[in-house]
């Protein structure tokens, strides 16, 4: 058990006690964000990047052509219609200087429709600037018409936008505001950070194994402790160091929620109840979405899901990287795991879709099996969890997966006891069969 | 009684026969040579008495006693390929490896001190391994290996890799190791170090012992009854007692004879004292190389018959 603590103390050591890791431990969250942010800055970039285009607007009605709001974007330009005969010939004699032609023909009213004319391609958001534009202002022209007073108003009172808010009746008898997209969002994100860490702490172990093959370690070490318990020590240190950088992280996060919530909360306590009928209309709405996304944030019971995400972390964790340790025995170097690996990475990457494709259906039959089947149980399991499995289910599905991660580890020592020790002759998986009897 | 008496141990692997019945005696405070060609069973045998392999059959007794776990804190091992952890202080590795076989921190920092300083290596304690050159590189491993001062200590070719000055270092730290009480199991290929150092060795071949003994018995059983005589006649052949070799090839002024059948030294030596002026004769012993290659030779032979 000394023994064991100490290879585990190394082993733990080597990983945090690098420079890299602390570095890459900081910088990753803001990594992230910056890898997030690079779709909104590019979408930046292209508003400011692109020219302002002329378009030539031929109104056969003469009374919506003002109705187009000149933008950064686009620069609507009214031209008589009786000037223009031919829309075509107009648009070839500026050369280039107009990118479209809007026509909008007399009987737009009855039709709904309005052409868009252009050489290049047409734009989605010169198409819905258009479109939104001219919608508002020709219902409104519609309702004006029909010589009812107040009648704009009368239709913006009856205007409704449906909100659907999902309650979830508790034992209890309480109602319980919940999101199922809430719920999912988080499956789907613990699901993915299992399969991240264990494929990324798998791989690592692997690494490590053949390197200590490589450099001739392995010997030194196995004629002061038994095998098991430097592959064991490996997996746990390596383990160690992952859960301590998640810690390091739920930090730094907590940190970021603090300063956030706290700039929130100032900016949040300006459009109190009372104002909210008044003149911003945009705000209370935001804040109203916000509020809801909270609620319901906070309606999910926590408990059971992170007890569950670090049961089914830890069981998958020691499952595949066990796994992955016995392959790192059977090669001489990290080249030759490919052979190996293959079936292992295609059992990881199932999981991975298994949990995505149950995210449809978390109560269907396909999703029941794999939170059941060891190999698919952690990843899928996660994604099912919101939606109140039945308690036998997970118990199930937690015995059959602890069972298995003992066997397979016990199996994966009796690859590895071997493996470390042969060189040379390139393992098949007949040898890997025979070194397990 | 043996310090470590290895009793008729087979190991089986799927396909061959590692050991086949295998028996040693390591007397205490002794430097034991156990030599052999490539495949001849040696890292077999030296992993079943560091009990990273179970035998299949037979004993291992290490003081009078089965050998057991708890027992390979009592031995040092320098395996033939040899490494060290890259990244880590060379300090703190030889501290890992002395505590791994169960020595407190305390202890384990003392005496890498001790052994950093004896090896002039004081200053490199705080730098990584990958900075050594591979010279130093051996010496932390020799280190590795001595640091809980073992009364059994397993060396596998020792020597290899090291410089002439730094082997020499070493054999003499091995040396002392063995004044100070330490068993050493020493094997090797390179025989003349067998000769410097080893009193007794076992010669494997085919996953069986071929030969087993001292230094001095083996040589004398494996005599040629040659005599090499300096003189500056010229010697003419007698059949009845001696016939004349050719020179050897180094050391070509000396005359060499093969005594016939039943014919003593003593005899020959006064009978070409009569005839000749002799300026000095000597006993040709045969080389542990010779031996070993004349045993791995017939024995082959035999097999193949």
């Amino acid at each position: 058990m000394n023994k064991l603590r100490l290879i585990i103390a190394r082993e733990y050591m080597s990983i945090v006690g690098r420079k890299s890791f602390i570095i890459l431990t900081l910088l990753f969250p803001f990594l992230m964000i910056a890898i997030g942010s690079i779709p909104i800055l590019m979408a930046y970039m292209n508003d400011k990047g692109d020219q302002m285009q002329q378009i030539a607007v031929i109104d056969e009605t003469g009374r919506y052509a003002a109705a187009l709001p000149n933008d950064n974007k686009f620069n609507f330009v009214a031209i008589n219609g009786d000037t223009v005969t031919n829309a075509r010939d107009f648009y070839d004699k500026s050369k280039g200087s107009i990118s479209a032609v809007i026509i909008i023909p007399r009987d737009v009213d009855s039709t709904g429709v309005v052409n868009i004319y252009s050489e290049g391609t047409i734009i989605p958001a010169l198409e819905s600037t258009v479109k939104n534009a001219l919608t508002d202002t020709i219902e409104s022209a519609h309702l004006a018409a029909m010589g009812i007073p107040n009648l704009q108003q009368i239709v913006d009172k009856a205007h409704v936008n449906i909100d659907i808010h999902a309650i979830k009746w508790s034992d209890t008898g309480d109602e319980e505001e919940a999101s199922t997209d809430i719920a999912l969002f988080l499956g789907i994100i613990l699901s993915l950070i299992i399969f991240w860490f264990v494929f990324f702490s798998g791989t690592m172990i692997m690494n490590n194994v053949v390197e200590e093959k490589t450099n001739r370690i392995v010997e030194v070490v196995v004629s002061s402790c038994r095998p098991f318990h430097l592959m064991m020590g490996k997996i746990i240190g390596v383990g160690l160091s992952v859960l301590t950088q998640m810690a390091i992280w739920i930090v730094l996060l907590g940190i970021a929620g603090t300063i956030g919530g706290s700039l929130l909360g100032v900016s949040g306590a300006v459009p109190s109840p009372d104002m909210m009928g008044a003149g911003a209309a945009v705000t209370p709405e935001v804040e109203g979405e916000f509020a809801s996304f909270m609620r319901q944030a906070l309606a999910i019971n926590y408990t059971p899901i992170i007890i569950n995400f670090l049961l089914y972390f830890i069981e998958g964790y020691l499952l595949y990287c066990a796994i992955f340790a016995s392959l790192g025995s059977a090669v001489d170097q990290a080249s030759d795991t490919s052979q190996f690996l293959t079936p292992v990475m295609l059992l990881m990457i199932f999981s991975f879709y298994a949990a995505m494709g149950c995210a449809e259906n978390p109560d269907g039959p396909m999703a029941f099996w794999c939170s059941i089947i060891p190999f698919t149980a952690p990843t899928v399991m996660m994604v099912r969890l919101p939606f109140d499995v039945p308690i036998w289910q997970i118990i199930l599905s937690h015995v059959l997966l602890i069972i298995t991660a003992l066997a397979i580890v016990w199996l994966a020592a009796r690859i590895y006891r071997r493996g470390i020790l042969s060189y040379g002759k390139k393992a098949s998986f007949k040898d890997l069969f025979n070194w397990l009897r | 009684m043996a310090y470590l008496d290895i009793n008729n141990v087979v190991k089986r692997y799927e396909g061959h026969t590692a050991l086949s019945g295998v028996s040693m005696e390591v007397p205490e405070g002794c430097i034991y040579g156990l030599l052999g060609p490539n495949g001849a069973g040696k890292s077999t045998l030296i992993r079943i008495i560091n009990r990273i392999i179970a035998a299949d059959e037979g004993t291992v007794t290490l003081n009078g006693k089965k050998m057991t776990d708890n027992d390979i804190t009592h031995i040092g091992y320098l395996p033939e390929e040899r490494g060290l952890y890259k990244k880590m202080k060379v300090g703190d590795h030889i501290v890992y490896l002395g505590r791994l076989k169960g020595m407190t921190k305390a202890d384990a920092v003392a005496s890498m001190h001790w052994w950093l300083d004896r090896f002039d290596l004081k200053e490199w304690e705080n730098r990584k391994v990958e900075n050594l050159s591979k010279g130093m590189q051996q010496k932390v491993q020799f280190i590795g290996t001595v640091i809980h001062r073992p009364p059994l200590l397993i060396f596998d070719e020792p020597f290899s890799g090291f410089d002439p000055v730094n082997a020499e270092q070493l054999k003499v730290e091995i040396l002392a190791l063995r004044d100070q009480g330490s068993t050493i199991l020493f094997s090797t290929h390179n025989m003349a170090s067998v000769e410097e150092i080893c009193q007794q060795i076992t010669l494997l071949n085919h996953a069986q012992v071929v030969l087993t003994g001292s230094v001095d018995e083996v040589k004398q059983q494996h005599k040629k009854n040659i005599i090499a005589v300096q003189t500056p006649d010229t010697v003419e052949p007698n059949p009845e007692m001696f016939t004349l070799l050719p020179p050897d090839p180094v050391r070509k002024s000396d005359t060499r004879i093969k005594l016939a059948q039943g014919v003593n030294a003593r005899d020959a030596i006064s009978w070409l004292n009569e005839r000749y002026h002799l300026t000095g004769f000597t006993e040709v012993l045969p080389s542990m190389n010779e031996i070993f290659i004349e045993t791995v030779k017939s024995k082959n032979t035999e097999n193949n018959e």
